[in-house]
């Protein structure tokens, strides 16, 4: 796979990674409370950003991780086995999107059990310093490691085949791209837009991210088998 | 039987409270600020949400949550309609 390409892999799973709902979820329940609770704008966008950065975090070590496991057991040339197995599991991870990412109810109900979406909710209406904003938002992406790993997987794979500067340029590619929803809420709240209006474009627009996310990770599974497997196969 | 006193069946396992008039107030008043309204307009519609509401339960000895929600969302749509939808959302958002 050449650098474009490598590059292009990372951007697509980065945006398969944004289409994941459970952080702008938990972003908007804090946002609510946060403005219910009569917060100042400034001490709002505080607890936010501490969110954000939360999950900036945890996703660049989720990514860095996974590609130094990577890195140290397969070398900067990973096997065919480890291509085919992670396209198997976009391809799995895909077809549950298609299933049960949303739930068939009004709003926007995830698939996370109904037990642990009450404790996430109760944290996000709890929350009233920075550390907590922090540790809620590495929490919600880790709850959602059972979807995001999919994309993870294979930027992973992709970033040990670059040059080691291009590897640095790679996980910020996939931080940056896999932000863009959450970023947007993110601003939009600051900017002082309604929830209401932010959470009703969630709602109508669901079934399109879900679908946009499942279909995504199906076609990334079958570009990578194709460049990775059959691509060297064939030389 | 007073209002206070009435049971709220809560979802799940959780165990059931009595309906508290201020925790319904605070609800409705926060759901109100999330929207941008004022605070003084966000604890006038609260009042006469939770009036009622409070009317609603003066014949139903125990309700559920779900019920004391969507009534409450019922009333804060005539008043400002933003606020309802946000405050039916809450518990369907994650």
């Amino acid at each position: 796979m050449d650098i474009f390409a490598s590059l292009a892999v990372i951007t697509l799973a980065g945006l398969v990674h944004a289409s994941f709902q459970l952080s702008v979820s938990v972003l908007t329940l804090l946002s609510g409370h946060a403005i219910g609770a009569q917060h100042s704008r400034r001490r709002v966008l505080s607890l936010t950003s501490s969110f954000v950065f939360g999950t900036v975090v945890i996703t660049t070590l989720l990514l860095a991780t996974i590609a130094l496991v990577f890195n140290t057991l397969f070398g900067s040339q990973p096997p065919h086995v480890l291509w085919i197995v992670i396209s198997g599991v976009m391809i799995a991870i895909g077809i549950a999107v298609w299933a049960f990412y949303y739930r068939r109810d009004r709003g926007t109900s995830l698939w996370v059990p109904r037990g642990f979406a009450t404790f996430l909710a109760q944290r996000a209406k709890a929350t009233k310093t920075n550390p907590e904003a922090f540790s809620l938002g590495v929490t919600s992406v880790l709850s959602e490691l059972l979807f995001v790993i999919a994309p993870l997987l294979v930027s992973a794979a992709v970033l040990v085949t670059l040059p080691p500067l291009l590897q640095l340029v790679g996980i910020v590619l996939y931080v940056v791209v896999s932000l863009i929803t959450l970023g947007s809420v993110w601003v939009l709240v600051g900017g002082g837009r309604s929830l209401s209006e932010i959470q009703r474009w969630r709602e109508a627009n669901k079934y399109f991210l879900q679908f946009a996310a499942g279909a995504a990770l199906i076609i990334l599974a079958v570009f990578v088998y194709t460049f990775a497997v059959i691509g060297k196969a064939s030389l | 039987m007073t209002t206070e006193s009435r049971e709220i069946v809560k979802r799940g396992k959780r165990t059931s409270e009595p309906f508290q008039t201020d925790k319904l107030k605070s609800s409705i008043v926060a759901a109100c600020l999330s929207v941008q309204a004022p605070i003084r307009q966000a604890e006038l519609v609260a009042e006469s949400v939770c009036h009622h509401v409070i009317a609603w339960l003066e014949s139903r000895p125990e309700v559920t949550s779900d019920d004391v929600r969507r009534i409450a969302a019922k009333h804060l749509t005539i008043h400002h309609p933003d606020a309802a939808y946000l405050y039916e959302q809450q518990p369907v958002t994650i």
